[in-house]
């Protein structure tokens, strides 16, 4: 190889590298524009979001703004917290128990089980709601934060059953074996070995379920009117005869998005894991 | 307790749930699909008008087609565009080291909002007097200077496309390039040394070996194309007309807005039927793993 030769190729190189920064620094930005631009918004005057400038005097009016009349969003906020707290702490225990018994023994049945659980979660949404809808209205759950929480189970539990048993068969069976020799009996392994193994798996599945069901949209839409509305569909209040209510929107776009960021974060290594349900590793 | 016992009482509580919560409403609205179903007519829930309802869907209702052709034009373009740009930036960010490495941490962000939340910053960023995006394509393309985006049918829809794409790149980039990450070294570096140019040793080794995982990726992301709601409720709430009405949302807009809860759980129905093949290739890949 010349020397020239090798200059050219090298000269190559860095123009390829070069490229592939400023490609992935183009790409994170378009990542980051929304919703930067809700941050920014968030913070402006009224009259300083119909500009499109980056220079204005911040405000913390809009975060005050929002928990008044007639926006309430406090309330709003005690529901999506309580709605998403309470299917996660029923979704999780009932969960880990048919996971164990997935991960452990051989059932009659159990491929139709899991493809079942499995396809539950691709069940249109819009589709369960219906009857749903019906039959709280015959018994009086519409508008209540019960009936969300059953609903948003349909959700939550495939993922839940899903994301541990993928946890649970990662933990080496012999623990439990030679346990079970020295006498104990199988709910004492599953109490004193198996549960305190997989903690941070049933942590990070409840965190995974806690992000969706938050950000469930459909269900309270149509099962929610007053009292147990929650954050997504408070977003729909700001809307004025002038038109959308922009600082108030990105004010209640980031009491929305910012604890999820957060919680995300925390479990960003097992996300993906959790979506695909271990099909891709 | 006996294992034997032990392992049915175990899984049972969790069989009864997604029973109730899935199957029974499943079974429910395929009963209802056969009835009068007025959500104002007390009885009509019970009074049974046979396939009434999709006869009526299929002969008589084009906007129930209209529902289905923006589903499937949606459906294909998202699906596509998001898996190329996915798989492009997945290719960029796979060598890894601190730069990339952060910014796929970043890539979580978008997935972890609300796609209500990405309906309405959509919504923000294509407003005709201050929305960036709007400005940007003006200047960028000068004929879309002074469109009104959501105004306009065809670019209506597309904004909905982009909301789409924009919010499903990240989670379909970090699985691309878990599958790129568990391609063996070896074999890239042996092709390279043989001397095989870069696009040949994408086509002939890097994509076949993707092969699994971007079938999953494509199954998935088709799923979750067919049954978008959310985001465009947010964004353009079907309009402007019924442009970007998508099937979802055509059976939220009768059984709710006109409570015809029999003829939107018939709709439902028809949009179930693909779900059931797409679960079944995705059901297979999922066990072949397991």
């Amino acid at each position: 190889m010349t020397r020239a030769h090798f200059k050219k190729t090298h000269l190559k190189r860095s123009l390829i590298k070069l490229l592939q920064t400023v490609l992935i620094l183009l790409a994170t930005l378009i990542m980051l524009v929304p919703i930067l631009w809700i941050f920014l918004a968030a913070f402006k005057n009224h009259i300083d979001v119909f500009q499109l400038k980056l220079l204005f005097t911040p405000t913390l009016q809009n975060f005050l703004t929002v928990f008044e009349a007639p926006y309430h969003l406090g309330q709003k906020l005690i529901n999506s917290t309580i709605v998403a707290f309470v299917t996660v702490l029923i979704a999780i225990p009932i969960a880990t128990m048919a996971a164990y018994s997935f991960s452990r023994f051989k059932l009659v049945g159990e491929t139709a089980m899991l493809v079942t659980i499995l396809a539950t979660q691709f069940v249109p949404a819009v589709v369960i709601v219906l009857p749903f809808f019906v039959m709280f209205r015959d018994v009086g759950l519409l508008d209540t934060r019960i009936g969300l929480v059953l609903v948003n189970l349909a959700i939550v539990m495939p993922f839940a059953i899903w994301m541990i048993k993928g946890f649970i068969d990662g933990i080496p069976i012999d623990t439990e074996e030679a346990a079970m020799v020295d006498g104990s009996s199988r709910l004492q392994v599953i109490r004193n070995i198996v549960l305190p193994m997989a903690a941070p798996g049933l942590l990070t599945a409840g965190i995974f379920c806690f992000i969706i069901a938050w950000n469930e949209f459909l269900f309270a839409l149509i099962l929610t009117n007053r009292e147990a509305v929650t954050l997504p569909i408070g977003l729909a209040l700001f809307k004025a005869e002038e038109g959308d209510l922009w600082n108030l929107l990105s004010a209640a776009g980031i009491i929305i998005m910012v604890p999820m960021f957060v919680l995300a974060l925390l479990i960003r290594k097992y996300f993906v894991q959790g979506m695909t349900m271990g099909a891709v590793r | 307790m006996r294992d034997r016992t032990l392992k049915y009482l175990l899984v049972a509580p969790a069989v009864l749930v997604v029973f109730a919560t899935t199957i029974w409403p499943l079974i429910e609205s395929l009963r209802l699909s056969f009835t009068v179903g007025r959500l104002n007519k007390p009885g009509s829930l019970d009074q049974y008008i046979g396939w009434e309802n999709y006869t009526w869907a299929f002969l008589y209702e084009p906007a129930f087609w209209n529902s289905v052709t923006v589903t499937a034009i949606y459906t294909v373009l998202t699906v596509v565009l998001t898996t190329l740009f996915a798989l492009a930036l997945a290719l960029l960010l796979v060598p890894g080291g601190r730069f990339r490495s952060g910014v796929q941490t970043l890539l979580i962000l978008p997935f972890a909002m609300s796609p209500a939340l990405i309906g309405v910053s959509f919504r923000f960023m294509f407003n005709p007097e201050f929305g960036l995006f709007d400005a940007l394509f003006g200047v960028m393309i000068p004929p879309l200077a002074d469109v009104s985006w959501l105004a306009d049918p065809v670019l209506a829809f597309a904004v909905c496309v982009m909301a789409d794409v924009w919010g499903w790149i990240p989670f379909l980039t970090l699985v691309l390039i878990g599958g790129l990450a568990s391609i063996p070294r070896e074999t890239l570096e042996a092709a390279q040394v043989d001397g095989a140019s870069g696009w040949r040793v994408f086509r002939d080794i890097t994509l076949p070996q993707l092969a699994p995982v971007l079938a999953v990726v494509i199954i998935l992301k088709t799923i979750f194309s067919l049954k978008t709601f959310d985001q465009i409720f947010m964004l353009t709430n079907g309009g402007p007309g019924t442009a970007t009405q998508t099937l979802s949302h055509y059976i939220y807009f009768n059984g709710m807005k006109y409570g015809q809860i029999g003829y939107a759980s018939s709709v439902a129905w028809l949009m179930v039927i693909p779900m059931i093949f797409l679960t079944y290739a995705y059901a297979r890949y999922v066990f072949r793993k397991n």
